[in-house]
């Protein structure tokens, strides 16, 4: 893989939850343009760093640099009108709102009501969820709540997508149709997208570059067939041999 | 479509208006007033619905503004013998600007907290009025003049009524309230997804203490005497708690409807039972709480009746 420019570069960040080191020094690049992932056991700061990459946890210490501007101290939506969006590990879609309203709810306020109608109903017809359009969020299958917590992701075009497990939960078939659509969004748009997942086929499959975590540090990364092989990996998954 | 339920939806209300500008030239003096506080009850509970229902958080002290209003006028018709009509406007933008100060701090509380400092906001309030002599009068409260003629307050509680209405109706049927609900539903989504929550609670906390502040000062017009304890009294966020719930919060008509029956509801179990009033409404919420737990229009919506969200 040829040398990427850099997104999101991540320095030595740290949170501690009292005696608990969520994230304790973790450092990596995430390449412009590229499908990375992130993965790890349970418990090994995945979703933590997240949080931190958006702002809804603030670091103890360390930064986080997007491109030339320093993301540390601001409030999640800061961040995300800067071009970051992200899904969540348990979806947080607005239950008592209809599909159509949660996708509503993400489009800029500067986007025109005409064209961000038009691009709800785009990416609900994408996510197959037009349908269901007028149906409370809380009303859909678990599979269809993370397809429109994607979709909604999706609503103001973000150039660096953070989705966390996005293959739980979801059927084979439509979980291929997203894989392929973030596909799309990297090689047809140049978006930049970081998976966390616990599902290796997806990991494996469709990232260029893994980074692997274990007890908040960031213990390997490289492309997804070394890390396979990777001895400390396996170690951090299935303990010493 | 939406052009055709928001024309539908104004035609209604057309219709509303034109019966209850005839209504009051047929009616006696105490059904002219029943119905002019069933107005002044419909712009208050759609004002919590603001806050409280589009945006979730639960305010137990609204009255705090409807006070606020009915001091205003109080003080400037008494003391500086203004006309009352202006002096609804100082009241409207005395509430706006402690509304700021207030939500401000308050805002960043969730749930029972907030309900229960925006409780002791209205207390600290009363409180405030009550030892204040100089201005406002304290405990003695104020005797306003008798010049008021039924009519100009009903009319004018009318119009501060539509103005809540379609305000409400703006609110609810917008991108701005879309983003209240995605507040109210999961706040920490909300900001994730762009929306600087801070400002939009604020902007609901602010939009829904200035109607009561209008509504507050007419009342105090109408009926010729105000003190601290009427004026901040509990019971009167308990009712536009109430009613907004009973019709269904998060809605426009909701609040509207629930306003209508619960009043009317209240006023004639007043009449019959008078001293057994209060227990036969408190009965009644409890059945409408345990078999419809969203309201008229939840259960509308459950029944197919109505369609589910504000935004289609």
């Amino acid at each position: 893989m040829a040398e990427a420019e850099i997104a999101l570069d991540i320095q030595n960040l740290k949170k501690h939850f009292g005696g608990i080191k969520a994230v304790d020094g973790c450092t990596f690049q995430v390449p412009r343009g590229r499908i990375s992932g992130l993965i790890g056991p349970n418990g090994s700061g995945k979703t933590t760093t997240f949080n931190l990459l958006t702002g809804v946890l603030q670091a103890d210490s360390g930064s986080v640099f997007y491109g030339e501007e320093d993301l540390m101290g601001l409030r999640p939506y800061e961040i995300f009108n800067r071009g970051i969006s992200r899904t969540f590990q348990i979806t947080r879609i607005y239950r008592e709102m209809t599909v159509f309203e949660n996708m509503l709810s993400a489009s800029s306020m500067k986007m025109p009501v005409g064209e961000a109608r038009e691009r709800a109903e785009q990416l609900m017809e994408f996510v197959t969820l037009t349908k269901l359009r007028a149906e409370y969020g809380g009303n859909l299958s678990y599979g269809q709540q993370k397809l429109l917590e994607f979709a909604r992701a999706l609503m103001t075009d973000p150039d660096l997508i953070l989705l966390d497990e996005p293959a739980a939960g979801v059927n084979r078939t439509l979980l291929n149709n997203l894989l392929d659509h973030i596909h799309h969004l990297q090689e047809e748009q140049g978006k930049t997208v970081l998976i966390v997942e616990h599902d290796m086929n997806v990991i494996m499959n469709h990232c260029e570059k893994v980074f692997v975590l274990d007890y908040g540090v960031k213990i390997a990364e490289g492309l997804p067939e070394d890390i396979q092989k990777n001895e400390d990996v396996i170690e951090a998954y299935f303990g010493h041999r | 479509m939406a052009q055709r339920e928001h024309i539908r939806n104004f035609g209604m209300l057309a219709a509303f208006t034109i019966l209850l500008i005839y209504l009051p030239w047929q009616v006696n003096l105490y059904l002219r007033s029943v119905l002019l506080f069933t107005m002044m009850y419909v712009v208050l509970s759609l004002s919590w619905n603001i806050i409280s229902g589009y945006t979730g958080y639960v305010s137990f002290g609204h009255v705090m503004f409807y006070g606020i209003g009915a001091y205003a006028t109080a003080i400037l018709v008494v003391d500086y013998g203004w006309h009352w009509v202006p002096t609804l406007f100082v009241g409207v933008l005395l509430s706006f600007v402690i509304s700021l100060c207030i939500g401000y701090p308050v805002l960043r509380l969730k749930g029972p907290y907030f309900a229960i400092a925006m409780l002791g906001a209205a207390e600290g309030t009363r409180v405030v009025a009550t030892v204040w002599e100089s201005l406002t009068h304290g405990g003695e409260g104020i005797g306003l003049p008798n010049v008021e003629n039924s009519f100009e307050t009903y009319f004018a509680m009318l119009v501060v009524m539509l103005i809540t209405i379609v305000v409400s109706y703006w609110v609810g049927h917008s991108r701005f309230g879309i983003r209240l609900n995605a507040i109210r539903e999961d706040e920490i989504a909300a900001e994730s997804l762009g929306i600087n929550t801070t400002f939009y609670k604020l902007s609901a906390f602010a939009l829904s203490a200035i109607f009561p502040a209008a509504a507050g000062g007419i009342q105090a017009y109408k009926i010729l005497y105000i003190d601290p304890e009427t004026e901040f009294f509990i019971l009167v966020s308990i009712y536009m708690k109430l009613f907004a719930m009973f019709g269904g919060k998060g809605t426009v008509i909701g609040p509207i409807i629930g306003t209508f029956i619960l009043y009317i509801v209240q006023e004639i179990t007043w009449v019959k039972f008078p001293t057994a009033h209060l227990i036969a409404f408190g009965i009644f919420i409890v059945l409408v709480a345990r078999f419809m737990p969203r309201g008229l229009m939840g259960f509308a919506v459950d029944k197919g009746w109505a369609r589910k969200g504000m935004v289609h």
